[in-house]
């Protein structure tokens, strides 16, 4: 039994069932990411623990208490909402300690909480505010301040970085995470933001279409996703997606994959099993970090293959050089190192890192397991 | 060669701004000339006005018709003036704007925060309402007055008013509360905020303009009402009824001056209402269509 607990948890309006059967257990101090795109249920999941909307089968526990039809304010958990929802006519000291207020907290015990928390954030010159003389950044530290001075079991977190500019939010991203680091608290944080996920969780719950299609840590959802959905889902730019045929020598499976010119290139696969699947098709999965330039390869990788083809599009990002080459007949994007000498038009032998290549069967779209 | 261009655009500028504002001085003119002809006739003996012109000024300035107006002019069959009717009037606006004003603010918050199931229905049935011309009502509401005991009455009529604006009330505050943001209620609740806390503090806060508006318009037209107050006002009747009254009597010398001048009594209030808060009627009308 974890700290806060999901169980068999289902959501329906009317005849529509739009959450299926979610099952999470979250253990003390876990930061808990649910990432989706929109309409995969992740927020209707979020308000469910909340208590802002019902739940239509299946329990939630938080600290082992089942909360099901108890009150938003009675299930000590804090809400960070995508808008702030700041109280606009109150002073951020007020919007802070309002919480406090309403659960009958006497007042010097307010205060003493409130000027931990405003040191904590860096927001005590602040306090006398409103929030619309606030900048977004500091709204945003209004809106958590809010969340922390209540002291909660579960931190819930709406899409809390969507509204602020992209500067802005990478360094908010951090703070979290450092704030999270340093007081240890149980979080569960909606976005539909692939990085922030990756970034700040300690674990993963990829959503689509009202299903949980993977849980876990971000390494396992970056490196085995469990279906094509994860797959392309995250990650950025997305996994490579080719088509190919398994063949069999001696034994050892390779992929084989058509060229820009449609000629058949030979790519060793790591997983062995995959010699089951000799003479049939299936997708093969590589992101674009490991089809590199031969010197960019990954040295500790025991299976670099070569791929001979012809460049399309070479886009220069700074840091690293995007590379468009048909593969399958499709468009794959590698990730070679900024100074590569690559240029659109030119056959190029490129380094592909077969360790970390992966293989979906078409039929069920579910990763064939090694 | 610059500076000739620059003095001609500015010319031009001054020729146009000036036709502006003399065709806007000189409608402005037509639309106090009757008050202008209340003021001055209301200061003036009655033989001046019979004997001579109604646009000239007084030759012997007189307060003698307000006095009358206010306290000694023969409504129906009483030397009361209209001094008690406006104490009616008072009587009856101030609740009566009070209550539908609140009633209207809560229904608002409960239509748009507290959803319910055919709640649209409600509220178009409440907006039905206000399209109920009022001589359709006044038998059955007659009755019911009647039955109340409240015939013949101020809190009657308090309760007519009340009844008849809290369709409009309803859907001011609705549409204002419409654009106000449901996560602030929904932070509300988990900071453990109740359905009259959130209300009381979270919304009522904010909802300055459109309560102006609401106020206006609610004072504006039972203050003006002459129809129900004629019906159910009984012994006490509103201004209105008695300004009519006081203009209507068949018997004795028509006395203008003193007419003038309870007329411009009766339809000080709502002047006041309108100079003092006038401004932020236009900004809370705005307030609901435009997103802040």
């Amino acid at each position: 039994m974890g700290f806060l607990d999901i169980r068999n948890v289902t959501k329906s309006y009317g005849q529509v069932e739009v959450l299926h059967r979610v099952d999470i257990a979250i253990e003390e101090g876990e930061f808990l990411v649910l990432v989706g795109p929109s309409g995969c249920g992740k927020s209707t999941l979020l308000n469910m623990i909340a208590g802002l909307e019902g739940i239509s089968g299946g329990e939630i526990a938080i600290k082992g208490r089942v909360v099901n039809g108890v009150h938003p304010s009675k299930r000590n958990i804090a809400m960070v909402f995508q808008s702030y929802a700041l109280y606009p006519n109150m002073t951020v000291g007020q919007n802070m300690t309002f919480g406090l207020e309403m659960h009958g907290v006497p007042k010097p015990e307010r205060e003493r909480a409130l000027a931990d928390v405003a040191k904590l954030l860096q927001i005590d010159h602040l306090l006398d505010r409103k929030p619309g003389q606030l900048s977004g950044g500091q709204r945003q530290r209004v809106a958590m301040g809010r969340a922390l001075v209540r002291n909660p079991d579960v931190f819930l977190f709406d899409e809390p970085l969507s509204n602020l500019d992209a500067k802005l939010r990478v360094d908010m991203r951090t703070e979290i995470k450092k704030l999270h680091q340093k007081l240890k608290t149980t979080i569960v944080y909606v976005t539909h933001d692939q990085i922030e996920a990756l970034t700040l969780s300690t674990r993963i719950a990829v959503m689509n279409k009202g299903h949980v299609q993977q849980l876990g840590t971000p390494k396992d959802i970056y490196d085995t996703p469990a279906n094509l959905f994860v797959a392309t889902f995250m990650g950025s730019p997305a996994m490579n997606i080719i088509p190919a045929r398994v063949v069999a020598r001696d034994g050892v499976p390779y992929a084989s994959v058509t060229d820009a010119e449609g000629a058949p290139r030979l790519l060793r696969f790591s997983q062995t099993n995959l010699a089951a699947w000799d003479g049939r098709d299936i997708l093969l999965g590589i992101r674009p970090e490991a089809i590199t330039d031969p010197e960019g390869a990954d040295r500790k990788s025991q299976n670099i293959q070569t791929l001979a083809n012809r460049v399309t599009v070479t886009e220069p990002a700074g840091s690293d050089t995007f590379v468009t080459m048909t593969l399958g007949g499709r468009d794959a994007i590698a990730r070679m190192r900024a100074d590569a000498s690559v240029a659109a038009g030119q056959a190029y032998d490129f380094a592909v890192n077969m360790e970390k290549a992966v293989a979906f069967d078409p039929a069920t779209e579910m990763r064939i397991l090694p | 060669m610059a500076a000739v261009i620059q003095d001609t655009a500015v010319s031009t500028g001054r020729v146009t701004r000036v036709l502006i504002y003399l065709l806007l001085l000189l409608f402005a003119l037509f639309y106090l000339l009757p008050l202008y002809v209340m003021g001055i006739n209301s200061v003036k003996p009655l033989a001046e006005i019979t004997g001579g012109n109604m646009m000239a000024l007084p030759e012997v300035w007189t307060l003698d018709p307000w006095r009358s107006a206010w306290s000694t002019a023969q409504i129906g069959v009483e030397p009361t003036g209209l001094k008690p009717y406006f104490l009616n009037s008072i009587l009856m606006v101030v609740p009566a704007v009070a209550i539908s004003t609140i009633v209207g603010a809560l229904n608002g918050y409960v239509l748009t925060k507290w959803r319910f199931r055919g709640d649209t229905w409600v509220f178009g049935l409440m907006l039905f309402s206000c399209f109920i011309p009022f001589q359709i009502v006044l038998i059955p509401m007659a009755v019911v007055l009647g039955k109340l005991g409240l015939a013949g009455s101020v809190p009657g009529l308090v309760l007519v008013h009340v009844v008849y604006g809290i369709g409009f009330t309803t859907l001011y505050f609705r549409n204002y509360y419409a654009a106000f943001p449901t996560e602030l209620v929904r932070a509300a609740q988990i900071d453990g905020a109740g359905f009259f806390q959130i209300f009381w503090r979270i919304l009522l806060p904010v909802s300055g303009p459109i309560a102006v508006v609401s106020v206006i318009w609610q004072f504006t037209n039972i203050w003006n009402d002459f129809l129900f107050g004629a019906s159910f006002g009984g012994t006490s009747q509103p201004m209105t009824v008695a300004l009519n009254n006081l203009v209507q009597s068949s018997t004795g010398v028509k006395e203008y001056n003193v007419h003038f001048a309870g007329a411009i009594l009766a339809a000080l209030p709502t002047l006041i209402v309108y100079i003092v808060a006038g401004r932020y009627f236009v900004r809370g009308l705005m307030a609901g269509s435009v997103k802040g």
